[in-house]
């Protein structure tokens, strides 16, 4: 399971970074700076390309705050593709990510990740994770099962 | 006048390459994995301060490196670099020889007459990371063996010339034995009675001695430490005694279908490759790689000189039911064409005749997978691999590199 997303702080405008306090996310690897999204943060926040624009929304409902919401920050695609969360009227977006963490393996994203965008019942924009079950590659590589369905690549 | 060769090798290329095409890797300790994704096949200069070797699993490479970033090796990109790269020292060099995927020796000659050769190499040098984004290091030396060991203390992103007799002992007094490509571990314990431990101590040592320790390979390696120039360079990939394809199976193998699936993968690769070289075999050998360690070969000799899949396929039967171990797992698999013949004007025996439908149908299956994708149409039989055949990197290997000496 992808657990944790890192993005180029340029690729993040300053009054996202300043509007989301994203300050504290921001880490150096090998002397750039990157904005990590990690699941346990809180609140968990993923940078996702919505509505024709870089937003920040929130990642799930880990902390069980919206009831109709299911309490985790990722879903099968089997789950979409089967029609079960068309009830709360989703949009599909894209989780942009340079970098992706699953059982502590970093790994280079080369576009982004799918994600499913909902509402909760005051408006709040939520995403979730689309996952797939992981490629043999993939899974050798991070022991995880499941694995993000990455846009446009295949590892 | 002396001729110099010059060593070209491209520092940790595969993380370079991968730098080539995803700038925001730069400066960072980034790992290239193997086929299997298990294994760091490759790693930067970053991932290597902190312990990582080649070889490592990624389970210990995270450990010693959790800040790293892990990448999917993609040979197709690999090679595409690794030619343009061979383009541009061929602007340099009349003679050049593909070694390796990232390395190559070509004759050194000045670019001015005012120039030396160290400052043609740093020349040649700047300009490939210009032009391809790769750092290289280039070595210049009497002979490839003193080439190959000087560029290599250059690294990384050196130019390196040694053109006197005093400045090469120099550096082969400060270089281990085993520095050198083909004395390793057990060639190295042979000379270490006879106190030979450098390269120096190894160029210093009596040419009888040495051959008579490492045989004939052994004194050409002493020839070429003494500036006696033996192996010339290559332009043109000398004709293959043998063809293999084969490698790890990908895990644990202990069906026989499974193991079997794998045959045809390999057989359908090799027909590739024998088309390639326009060459035809009479001799098929299936080696298994058992997991409880040794391995086990089958071979079928052909009467007639063949690259047809039913004629393979036939052979490959036979050899792997001789290499089959009932009941154990198996790890590799190798099948190796070891006799190879021509393509045209060999010999038929009396029972063969030409058949011309089978000719239509290979060569319909080649046309369609080079128009359509390798592997597009495929044995049946490999239906029980979908993992193998659903990743587009498997299709590609660095055996499918063609041309380069080395592996």
């Amino acid at each position: 399971m992808c657990t944790a997303v890192a993005l180029a702080l340029s690729e993040l405008p300053d009054e996202l970074v300043l509007a989301h306090d994203l300050g504290v996310r921001i880490h150096t690897r090998g002397g750039e700076k990157e904005v990590r999204f990690y699941w346990r943060a809180a609140p968990a926040l993923l940078p996702v390309w919505w509505n024709g624009g870089l937003k920040v929304v929130k990642w799930g409902n880990w902390d069980r705050a919206e009831r109709k919401l299911p309490p985790t920050g990722w879903t099968w695609q089997t789950t979409v593709e089967a029609g079960r969360w068309s009830a709360m009227e989703p949009e599909p977006v894209e989780i942009l990510a340079t970098y992706g963490l699953s059982n502590g393996v970093w790994f280079r994203v080369q576009q982004g990740m799918r994600g499913l965008l909902v509402r909760t019942r005051g408006g709040e924009p939520v995403v979730y994770m689309i996952c797939e079950p992981s490629t043999r590659y993939f899974r050798v590589m991070t022991r995880a099962e499941w694995m993000p369905v990455l846009i446009g690549e295949v590892i | 006048m002396t001729a110099f060769v010059a060593h070209l090798d491209a520092d940790c290329f595969y993380v370079s390459a991968e730098r080539v095409r995803h700038p925001d890797l730069i400066d960072k300790a980034v790992g290239v994995l193997g086929n299997n994704g298990a294994c760091v096949i490759a790693k930067s200069y970053e991932m290597k301060a902190r312990g990582v070797k080649t070889g490592t699993p990624i389970w210990d490479a995270k450990a010693l490196c959790p800040e790293g970033v892990y990448v999917k090796r993609d040979f197709y990109w690999y090679e595409v670099l690794s030619r343009k790269m061979l383009g541009i020292v061929g602007t340099f060099s009349p003679k050049v020889e593909y070694y390796s995927i990232d390395e190559f020796f070509f004759r050194a000659e000045r670019l001015h007459p005012r120039q030396n050769l160290h400052q043609t190499a740093t020349a040649i040098r700047d300009h490939i990371l210009e032009a391809a984004g790769l750092p290289v290091t280039i070595g210049v030396a009497r002979t490839r063996t003193l080439a190959k060991l000087f560029s290599d203390t250059g690294k990384p992103f050196g130019a390196v010339a040694v053109l006197e007799r005093d400045h090469e002992r120099e550096l082969l007094a400060t270089l281990p034995v085993t520095e050198i490509s083909g004395i390793a571990g057990r060639r190295a314990a042979r000379l270490a009675p006879y106190g030979i431990r450098s390269c120096l101590d190894l160029a210093d040592a009596d040419g009888r001695l040495v051959n008579r320790l490492l045989t004939k390979t052994g004194y050409e390696i002493w020839l070429e430490l003494n500036g006696t120039p033996v192996t010339p360079i290559r332009p043109e990939r000398p004709p293959h005694k043998a063809l293999g394809r084969g490698g790890s199976l990908m895990g644990n193998v202990d069906q026989p279908v499974v193991l079997w699936a794998w045959a045809v993968r390999h057989v359908e690769r090799l027909i590739e490759e024998l088309n390639y070289h326009n060459v035809r075999t009479t001799a098929l050998a299936v080696e298994v790689g058992w997991k409880t360690g040794g391995s086990t070969c089958g071979v079928v000799s052909i009467p007639t000189p063949t690259d047809r899949f039913d004629d393979l396929l036939d052979a490959a039967r036979v050899a792997l039911r001789r290499a089959f171990v009932p009941y154990a797992t198996a790890t590799h698999l190798h099948v190796l064409a070891t006799e190879l013949r021509r393509g045209k004007g060999f010999q038929l025996s009396l029972f063969d005749t030409p058949d011309p439908k089978k000719d239509a149908a290979a060569q319909a299956k080649a046309a369609v997978n080079a128009r359509h994708g390798r592997f597009k149409v495929r044995s049946g039989v490999t239906l029980y691999l979908p993992a193998v055949y659903a990743d587009p990197a498997n299709n590609f290997d660095i055996c499918d590199v063609r041309g380069k000496i080395c592996f």
